[in-house]
């Protein structure tokens, strides 16, 4: 057990480095994305890191064609909901996929994306 | 708590304007004084609803702005920002602070202006009503949200892109009858499917448009209210959350906070669904309207689609939903269109509604969506 919880800056930095990192609840068992202070399920703050190998099918996904300022130049582009293998689900940019062979339900895996100073959860081939 | 009643609403012209936001809401609040027939300084306090102000305006502490520009200068103001269901939230804590006995005559709405800023910018800003960390980074936009929970909807229930342009070409439908809607112009199924994909598989018929607009309501405790003469009574105002994350959303297919906030307005005015003579529901894409009837109880996980497609949320239909026009044909000033929905509720339970009136509505429910999915207001309006 341990009180480190996650921040936000600490798992971004690991998925910079090709890393997801989830939260298990020691009490309840319940898996999270962090940052979370407290258990959502048991009410508990005993937090303990464990990897995440990064393997998923897709829950859900989109095309976007009109962008938001800043990402004007990338349309068309996919972002999808991915439901993890271990349970938990990260929304994530598709990557090297021909966008008309997406679907619910299509195997993917992590891969980190860097577009100028942020980083990014992203998803190719599995 | 005291029982709580609207006594007077306004709406500005929804579309394109070249006055402040604060000036919208100080029209739509004008009208809402002379509707109710009070004097402006029985007005004990302002709840005011705005969003993107900040960013589009480069205006923020609106709530005394707002307040200067009615006259008004000395009374308590408090803004409020829940993304689109805004000035929804607003009026929620209006309606507590003549329960709780505070003040007997209080206004509340909002007001949004977004279009005379490049569409890019426009979507950026409400975009900010996403998570920054996770989601922001992605390009994810408002339309790629409920793109998402409308794949996520066909995938388990088989709705389908028809069932959805059903939704938009009815609310046009109705808009035509509504002299404040931004579109008053009937589309055609066509139109809605051959129009270009905004984010699959939403198309730009499917969405509703960047609106500036005000609206407004007056709310007066029931020893005020019985001294005017058509009160709309306020039978429940609740809200719901549910998770900012979209990788946390259990089921991508509903809305819990629909869900929740519905039954809870439910229990405390002792109706249910059935009782529900007209709704304004926040159908900011058609799937939202979908959703909306279905976690609202008017129809059964997956029957909404069928429910658009059959015409049983048309006027003259089982449940009329957005009969004002929707915030499709209406049209959505982020910042007002709670208040705008509660005005056209309250519009007719009194029985006012002209060509666009349901027969007898003596119930009538608002739904306000804010966000991701992350904020719902539902109240329930009688007229007694």
């Amino acid at each position: 057990m341990t009180d480190e919880v996650v921040n936000l800056k600490d798992f971004f930095a690991e998925v910079r480095a090709g890393r997801l990192t989830a939260i298990r609840c020691s009490q309840c068992h319940e898996l999270a994305i962090p940052p979370k202070e407290f258990c959502g399920s048991c009410g508990k703050r005993a937090w303990e890191s464990v990897p995440l190998a990064g393997h998923g099918t897709i829950a859900s996904f989109t095309v976007i064609r009109v962008a938001p300022r800043g990402h004007v130049g990338q349309t068309p582009y996919a972002v999808a909901v991915v439901r993890l293998a271990e349970g938990v689900s990260l929304l994530g940019r598709v990557t090297d996929l021909p966008l008309e062979s997406l679907r619910v339900g299509l195997p993917v895996r992590f891969r980190p994306l860097v577009i100028g100073a942020e980083t990014l959860i992203g998803f190719g081939p599995a | 708590m005291r029982r709580v009643a609207v006594i007077g609403v306004g709406v500005t012209k929804f579309g394109k304007h070249d006055r402040t936001s604060t000036e919208l809401f100080a029209e739509a609040a004008r009208d809402a004084v002379v509707d109710a027939g009070v004097e402006p300084r029985a007005i004990q306090s302002l709840y005011y609803g705005n969003v993107t102000g900040g960013e589009s305006e480069r205006q923020l502490h609106m709530g005394p702005l707002a307040a200067s520009l009615l006259g008004l200068p000395t009374i308590p103001t408090t803004r409020f920002e829940n993304a689109c269901a805004t000035s929804h939230a607003a009026f929620r804590h209006a309606v507590m602070e003549i329960g709780a006995g505070v003040s007997d005559v209080v206004l509340v709405g909002g007001a949004e202006r977004i279009l005379h800023v490049p569409t890019e910018h426009a979507t950026e800003y409400f975009a900010y009503c996403s998570d920054a960390s996770f989601e922001q980074p992605t390009g994810l936009t408002f339309p790629g949200v409920f793109a998402l929970i409308a794949r996520a909807h066909m995938d388990k229930y088989g709705t389908t892109e028809e069932q959805m342009a059903h939704v938009a070409v009815k609310n046009h439908r109705h808009g035509v009858h509504n002299p404040k809607a931004q579109f008053r112009k009937e589309i055609s199924l066509e139109t809605v499917l051959k129009s270009p994909y905004v984010a699959d598989p939403l198309k730009l018929f499917d969405c509703c448009p960047f609106t500036d607009g005000g609206a407004a309501v007056i709310l007066a405790s029931e020893e005020v209210a019985r001294r005017m003469r058509r009160p709309v009574w306020v039978l429940a105002s609740e809200a719901a959350t549910d998770t900012m994350f979209m990788h946390e959303k259990r089921d991508l297919s509903r809305v819990t906070a629909t869900e929740r906030a519905a039954a809870a307005a439910y229990r405390r005015a002792g109706r249910g669904p059935e009782d529900v003579d007209v709704v304004e529901l926040h159908d900011c894409f058609t799937i939202a309207e979908i959703v909306a009837t279905e976690g609202l109880g008017l129809f059964e996980p997956g029957m909404g689609g069928p429910a658009a497609e059959k015409g049983w949320t048309s006027i003259g239909g089982k449940f009329p939903v957005n009969v004002s026009g929707g915030l499709k044909s209406k049209g959505h000033p982020i910042g007002a269109t709670g208040a705008a929905q509660i005005a056209e509720i309250v519009t007719q339970l009194r029985d006012e509604a002209g060509p666009r009136q349901v027969s007898g509505a003596r119930t009538g429910l608002t739904h306000t969506l804010g966000g991701n999915t992350a904020t719902v207001l539902v109240s329930l309006f009688g007229r007694d």
